[in-house]
């Protein structure tokens, strides 16, 4: 579905992303993970062109994101959901109405339609009670709940997640695991996470990417991904105190 | 309308100048490179207004009305009414030493119409309304909010920039005509205790001088001011950068280039209408 062919991207005099062959397929869950400044976010960001490749190219689908303009990359990124690391939730509109901005803004359905979808993903994050509240009345987990909910409301078919679990307490972290893990069972979405909390990569991604020094060092499932014998890996998985299946299988249960 | 602009930046790197020509080089192609950034904004707001009259386009024009202009009301309301007091002793001092301090109904009057009206209240909006707008604007690009409304397909620049443009196209000539008269009224109280002017003989002197163009150049400079403000304001707001800094920079830029803007145009358009 989304394809990074050989990307390279340089940020002042460091490489970034060094020629990465990335493929996210239909329907999966990628996690991607890896140390702080490894190039994660600029790996998700590269799939909605809010950055361009130096080299290479990204599709989603038959489209060629990456080369995309005006009209074509705005119905481009129509297919797609982000949940940004704050939320990115507009702090003069209430909870209710950020998640219905989009389908204010985007589409022509009246205001009963668009109250009761907007309430149905609030409903879906579990914060239909707090339509009427600011974004500053509520909890950092919240926020990012709406954000959810705003990137689910016009029911994309991929959902970007720039570190959902970054900032909050391990409850509120799985909350967050077990929606991200809900939304691809129940809509069948295909979505991509970006985290450097492998705990929760293992327990919602059915793939995980980890990405160092510019370079994708392993792609696995998360069972096969465990056991991988890359050194890098290896003490990634050993500072987070994962050593075998136990350790991150009871995590989403 | 046209292809919609992308307003979330991408992060730019050059390697450091050779020497002082390169580093001139460099920061005269970053003004050109700001300058017609800040034009295309214009441009792009400017054909966003087929969407003023959209039931929410229009609520927000309307907050931003009361933002910018009924708040601003009170400092207005001082800074015109001593402008038109000071303007009424200072020529009011010199012109009794030849027996004619009648006339400094005329001078206020012309004065607050063609200049200081208008030039008081640009500054006034671009260091309250102006500076504000660039710090919510970085603050949003800072929070990811203006990359959140692109991604969702919402154009920033008819979101955020066309309803706070036609507010203050608006509110910056009201606000300026409604300066004028506080200063005229400031000069006539400072006349009648101070130099002893009857009232009818200082709104007298004040009407019989003032021409009609007086008035519209005066409303045109506003009008142009609240155009320079606005644009100033979500162009340095855009560009923000390096989080709460990159805000406190937008901001002060906002103030410096306006003021600048404010000086300058006020200077070629009464160059344009009266030389």
């Amino acid at each position: 579905m989304i394809r990074l062919e050989h990307v390279v991207k340089r940020l002042g005099d460091r490489v970034v992303l060094d020629g990465i062959d990335l493929e996210v397929r239909t329907g999966e869950t990628l996690a991607i993970v890896g140390p702080s400044g490894t190039g994660k976010s600029v790996t998700l960001k590269h799939m909605v062109r809010l950055l361009t490749p130096d080299e290479g190219r990204v599709c989603v689908g038959e489209d060629i994101v990456s080369e995309a303009t005006g009209r074509e990359l705005e119905r481009i990124r129509e297919r797609f959901g982000v949940l940004f690391q704050g939320g990115a939730l507009l702090e003069w509109l209430t909870v209710g109405e950020n998640v219905a901005l989009p389908l204010r803004e985007k589409t022509k359905m009246g205001n009963d339609e668009i109250v009761r979808k907007a309430t149905e993903k609030l409903r879906l994050v579990g914060l239909e009670q707090e339509w009427e509240k600011y974004p500053s009345e509520i909890s950092g987990g919240m926020r990012k709940r709406v954000g959810l909910a705003r990137a689910i409301v016009r029911d994309p078919e991929i959902i970007l997640y720039d570190e959902p679990t970054s900032g909050l307490d391990p409850v509120s972290s799985r909350t967050i695991d077990k929606l991200i893990d809900n939304l691809r069972h129940e809509l069948g979405v295909t979505s991509v996470v970006v985290t450097h909390d492998l705990h929760s990569a293992l327990s919602i991604g059915t793939r995980i990417a980890m990405l160092y020094g510019g370079k994708i060092l392993e792609l696995a499932t998360p069972e096969l991904f465990v056991q991988s014998r890359v050194e890098e890996v290896m003490q990634f998985l050993d500072s987070q105190f994962i050593t075998r299946r136990g350790d991150w299988e009871k995590n989403i249960q | 309308m046209g292809r919609p602009a992308i307003i979330t930046r991408e992060p730019r790197y050059f390697p450091p100048p050779k020497d002082w020509i390169g580093l001139l080089g460099r920061r005269a192609l970053a003004t050109v490179r700001e300058a017609g950034r800040a034009l295309m904004l214009l441009f792009e707001a400017v054909s966003c207004m087929q969407f003023m009259f959209v039931r929410r386009s229009r609520r927000e024009i309307i907050h931003q009305m009361f933002i910018g202009g009924i708040k601003s009301l009170g400092v207005i309301t001082v800074v015109a009414t001593f402008t038109g007091m000071i303007l009424a002793l200072q020529t009011g001092i010199e012109m009794r030493r030849f027996g004619q301090e009648v006339y400094i109904g005329a001078a206020v009057m012309v004065s607050m119409l063609r200049e200081m009206g208008p030039f008081m209240t640009g500054l006034i909006l671009a260091a309250s309304v102006g500076s504000a707008i660039a710090a919510q604007m970085g603050t949003m690009v800072v929070s990811e909010e203006i990359a959140a409304l692109e991604l969702m397909s919402i154009n920033p620049v008819r979101f955020l920039v066309m309803p706070r443009l036609v507010a203050m196209v608006v509110m910056t000539p009201v606000l300026s005509f409604y300066s004028c008269i506080m200063g005229v009224v400031g000069g006539g109280v400072v006349g009648m205790t101070q130099l002893g002017v009857p009232w009818s003989a200082y709104i007298d002197n004040a009407t019989r001088f003032a021409e009609n163009k007086d008035l519209f150049v005066g409303m045109f400079k506003a009008f142009l001011f609240g155009i320079l403000i606005v644009i100033t304001a979500c162009h340095q707001g855009f560009a923000t950068s390096q989080g709460a800094v990159g805000v406190g920079n937008a901001t002060r830029r906002t103030v410096i280039l306006s003021f600048l803007a404010i000086l300058i145009a006020g200077y070629f358009v009464t160059r344009l209408f009266y030389v």
